[in-house]
């Protein structure tokens, strides 16, 4: 190199033409070992949990209708009714952004709002089946497969971005992509990933009585 | 100096975590191949049926480009049949790429359990509701009185019909399909875009040599960074890249594959 430097200013093109040959090797070095890896990983890891966000507002956009169907054959009902209505306030009074994925307190804020909206709705399917009526009106089961259909969706969204989160922090904490995340790539910060809650983790018990 | 004895140690701590990391990454559950459009796996159908059934498909897949795919697993092998049917969607890459126009009507006779997961692209045609009503109305009294050949083809009839339902919605899949697929002149798509960008990179390098190397004519002698002088024949022009490439083989064996689509988890189950 300091060869290349010191040659008359006769060649000077040929100079010009080897430093550019150099940034275009060492571009490429740098994208073959990795340089790349952190930032795709991520990039990918927040579109997965947009998906989740995505799906989780799609569920809560169909919640109202639903009760506002149940309420017409089962108006009895209302400490379900009531407790849907407002988890889906407290979900949705959740303040999201770029940061919550990598906060741990705000993330569990999030996921503990988002489970417990799913409790109660899980309750209020359940107290429906208990009206004939209301089990056959045409619109209810659309909303049910709905609101099925979506909890699915939000199961699916959620493997894909713990897989992608797994993916990122394996990157960050792994070489080489732990030398990019102490060096160049310092801003990266771990994600948070979604964890299942004790009460889910135990067998559902039978009871007889 | 006497970092550099543990370095190597802390790398090959680094390389077999990353190994060790990189195994497990198999996927748990075991899916039966992709054989044709219908994969009977479970071999609850008969002969006529899955023939009829094929032919159907078949047909539907030129016409529309819409992918569906009837399937019969004997186990869930312990989880959910939405969770199985996902994954076994995902596995296959049913529909085509991008548009993920395909459809999964997948039994598990055993478990007594049947799903119908719908392609990201589908999901505005074949809505949730629609899915549940078709098992709700077909499938599942069909497979309680015990008929699986005629639930199933009934089944994929009445999702044909929902996937037909909109001629021009239809017909706008098809086109979205067959932009995706055709060859142009015996080259696909993406083959084209290696050409063009080999291309583009041969211009470049030989601009890039003209210019080096012709553009001042008494600059032939080449001062190397050693000091000798070299002369640069003028008939040999390094610039000239092979314009050959290696050609990705494309299956087109005549058998059946997915195209490369996905799902998130759309449709709708049913048990009975």
């Amino acid at each position: 190199m300091r060869q290349a430097v010191s040659i008359p200013a006769g060649t000077g093109s040929a100079t010009r033409m080897v430093a550019a040959l150099l940034a275009l090797f060492m571009g490429l070095a740098l994208a073959g070992c990795g340089v790349n890896a952190i930032p795709t990983a991520e990039e990918r890891a927040k579109a997965a949990w947009s998906d989740v966000l995505n799906q989780y507002q799609r569920r809560s956009e169909l919640i109202p209708n639903l009760v506002e169907t149940v309420k017409g054959y089962a108006a009895q009902e209302k400490d379900v009714l009531t407790s849907v209505i407002e988890a889906r306030a407290k979900a949705t009074s959740v303040k999201v952004d770029a940061s919550t994925i990598t906060d741990p307190a705000a993330f569990q804020q999030f996921q503990q709002a988002q489970s417990q909206l799913s409790g109660a709705l899980g309750r209020l399917i359940a107290v429906s089946e208990a009206y004939p009526d209301l089990k056959s009106n045409q619109s209810f089961l659309a909303l049910q497969s709905q609101i099925e259909g979506t909890e699915n969706r939000i199961a699916v969204a959620r493997r894909d971005y713990i897989e992608a989160v797994r993916v990122y922090n394996t990157e960050l904490k792994t070489f080489p992509g732990s030398l990019w995340a102490a060096t160049l790539h310092r801003g990266y910060q771990p994600m948070q990933n979604f964890t299942i809650a004790d009460d889910q983790m135990k067998p559902p018990q039978v009871k007889f009585n | 100096m006497k970092r550099f004895g543990t370095m190597p140690a802390a790398l090959l701590a680094a390389l077999t975590l990353l190994l060790a990391l990189l195994l497990p990454a198999a996927a748990e559950l075991s899916f039966p191949p992709l054989s044709g459009r219908v994969v009977d796996a479970a071999g609850i159908l008969d002969a006529a049926t899955t023939a009829s059934l094929d032919s159907k498909l078949a047909a539907h897949e030129a016409k529309n480009g819409d992918q569906l795919v009837v399937a019969t697993v004997p186990s869930l092998q312990g989880t959910s049949v939405e969770d199985y049917a996902n994954q076994l969607f995902r596995h296959w890459q049913l529909g085509q790429a991008k548009i993920n126009n395909g459809v999964l009507l997948l039994v598990a006779p055993n478990d007594r359990k049947v799903r119908i997961e719908v392609g990201y692209g589908l999901e505005g045609v074949l809505t949730d509701a629609v899915a549940a009503t078709i098992i709700s109305t077909v499938l599942v009294p069909a497979f309680r009185a015990g008929d699986f050949p005629g639930g199933a083809a009934k089944g994929a009839d009445a999702i044909l019909e929902i996937l037909n339902l909109d001629p021009e919605e239809a017909a706008r899949r098809a086109s979205a399909a067959g932009a995706v697929e055709g060859p142009i002149l015996g080259l696909m798509r993406d083959q084209w875009l290696v050409v063009f960008f080999l291309v583009v990179m041969a211009v470049f390098w030989i601009v890039v040599f003209v210019r080096i190397f012709l553009r001042p004519p008494g600059k032939r002698l080449v001062r190397t960074p050693d000091g000798r002088m070299i002369i640069w024949p003028a008939g040999i022009s390094r610039g000239n890249p092979r314009s050959s490439w290696s050609s990705s083989s494309r299956s087109s064996s005549g058998g059946f594959s997915g195209g490369g689509g996905s799902s998130g988890g759309g449709g709708a189950s049913g048990s009975w």
